[in-house]
């Protein structure tokens, strides 16, 4: 097993031995859970009246991408918190060592600490997944929209996850760890608002946000320019994250 | 030194933080079956000396070589020949001693098939026997110590550096640390760090004493006749450069 898979699984197994990443997922079940019957309660009351509306949205439409999108919303706030430890607890804890003295390349550190933490990250989009999936017992989900999104938001929370995973490799606090998290990914994703308030929706800024992105797949567009999109914050992230363990060695 | 084959070669070793020297033009080298004690007083250099050897830190100048290969050039192999006790074990609390050392096994290059041979023989080695399905965060300072002296030596390597191993142990634990370092010098090198003369007259073969970032005096043990006295009178001279700061 090469040295990043390693870390990966080595951080996976850590976390899922302590309460806080079953407490998490548990929490974000539970939220998106409710939030799911609520709008199937909803939508199975409108049902009746759609059924004589010509081209009516679909549950797919009134369930599925509004629970999907409130999940892009919370993804925000659960990423941090399962990065926040990825490097600065290791250097809180000082097991830093181990790592940094082992014959593994900086690089492949910060790959293996950033697949440990998308591994519950991408854990928390398949149980939310799984629910507007389990709609396609009862009635007819447009999956080919309902798997664009997933991939979205996989590659959207990759995107959030590698950011985290880099500013926990800025600092040995995991608390400021996650709030530079947080504040970099929401000003990612709100990079446009104030364009988008004044009309303008096709400019370098819109280009920039995060939400110009997901929004496509969400609608069921698989385009490559998203896809490089994230694909290139996710690299640039990581290379961030490899570069301050290079500082690390080079400064101390 | 002895005539063994020499692993670990410091060559005109220096480290600067912000200018100012931390670690100045050092030379060493040491052979396999030597214990070198790295001796000197707080800020003296010792720590980053022991970072640098294990490849966690960069030289500013100067080369460090393991096994012949130079660490700045080939990372990955060097450190596969190092093992490294910091002062503060890098333990994983979550785990047990036994998937900690499984994980610290196969991080250091050893095969899937031998790492539980490699396991047993560490655990058998550090006495964990008892502790091994223990969580490291719930053991004693004693025997985080052999935990991370343990990973240290779990994949049998050429050099082993160990920062103030036997800080904070009581005189027993001391005692049986000092003893497996003894037995763990016939196959490699060990380079440990103290400011504790006994913890270097009991185990070591050479003494390096460090001071103000320089090395002052290295011989074996047996040619300084009063090593208390030659340390203070070295020590003594003036204060270290990181207390000047």
């Amino acid at each position: 097993m090469s040295g990043f898979m390693l870390v990966a699984r080595n951080d996976i197994k850590r976390q899922f031995v302590q309460p806080f990443a079953w407490v998490l997922l548990a929490l974000t079940c539970a939220l998106l859970a409710w939030q799911f019957l609520v709008a199937l309660d909803a939508y199975l009351r409108i049902v009746p009246k759609l059924a004589n509306v010509p081209n009516s949205q679909g549950a797919t439409d009134l369930i599925a991408i509004p629970l999907l999108r409130s999940l892009s919303g919370l993804l925000m706030l659960i990423v941090p918190l399962a990065t926040m430890r990825s490097l600065a607890g290791e250097r809180r804890n000082h097991s830093l060592p181990l790592l940094l003295a082992a014959g593994i390349g900086n690089l492949r550190i910060v790959l293996g600490k950033f697949l440990g933490a998308y591994a519950l990250v991408v854990l928390v989009v398949l149980i939310a997944m799984a629910m507007p999936l389990a709609l396609h017992f009862g009635t007819n989900m447009d999956l080919g929209r309902l798997a664009a999104a997933a991939l979205g938001l996989l590659l959207y929370a990759g995107t959030l996850t590698a950011i985290g995973v880099a500013c926990s490799a800025w600092t040995s606090h995991p608390a400021l760890a996650a709030a530079a998290a947080l504040v970099i990914g929401s000003f990612l994703a709100m990079l446009d608002m104030g364009a988008r308030f004044q009309g303008i929706d096709n400019a370098l800024i819109n280009w920039l946000s995060l939400s110009t992105h997901l929004e496509p797949f969400l609608f069921g567009l698989v385009a490559s320019v998203d896809i490089v999109y994230f694909l290139l914050l996710t690299t640039l992230a990581l290379l961030f994250a490899g570069r301050r363990l290079d500082g690390l060695r080079a400064r101390g | 030194m002895n005539e063994s084959p020499v692993v670990l070669s410091l060559a005109k070793v220096s480290r600067r933080l912000s200018g100012r020297a931390i670690v100045e033009d050092l030379n060493l080298d040491i052979a396999r079956g030597d214990v070198l004690g790295l001796l000197g007083v707080n800020g003296a250099g010792k720590s980053t000396t022991l970072r640098m050897m294990a490849g966690i830190l960069t030289p500013s100048a100067g080369t460090v070589c393991v096994e012949g290969r130079d660490l700045a050039n080939h990372p990955e192999l060097a450190r596969r020949e190092i093992g490294y006790l910091p002062e503060e074990p890098p333990l994983h609390g979550e785990l047990t001693v036994e998937e900690y050392l499984r994980f610290c096994a196969r991080l250091h290059g050893i095969g899937r098939d031998k790492v539980a041979q490699a396991v047993e023989q560490a655990i058998a080695r550090c006495e964990l026997g008892e502790m091994r399905h223990r969580l490291t965060s719930l053991l004693s300072k004693g025997f985080r110590q052999r935990v991370g002296l343990a990973q240290a030596i779990i994949h049998e390597p050429a050099l082993i550096v160990l920062d103030e191993p036997a800080s904070g142990l009581d005189p027993i634990q001391a005692l049986r640390l000092r003893e497996l370092m003894r037995s763990m010098a016939k196959d490699c090198a060990v380079v440990l760090s103290t400011h504790v003369l006994s913890d270097v007259l009991a185990c070591c073969d050479r003494v390096a004493i460090l001071h103000r970032g320089r090395l002052r005096k290295t011989a074996p043990l047996s040619e300084i006749a009063a090593l208390e006295s030659e340390f203070v009178r070295i020590a003594s001279e003036s204060p270290s450069l990181e207390s000047l700061a």
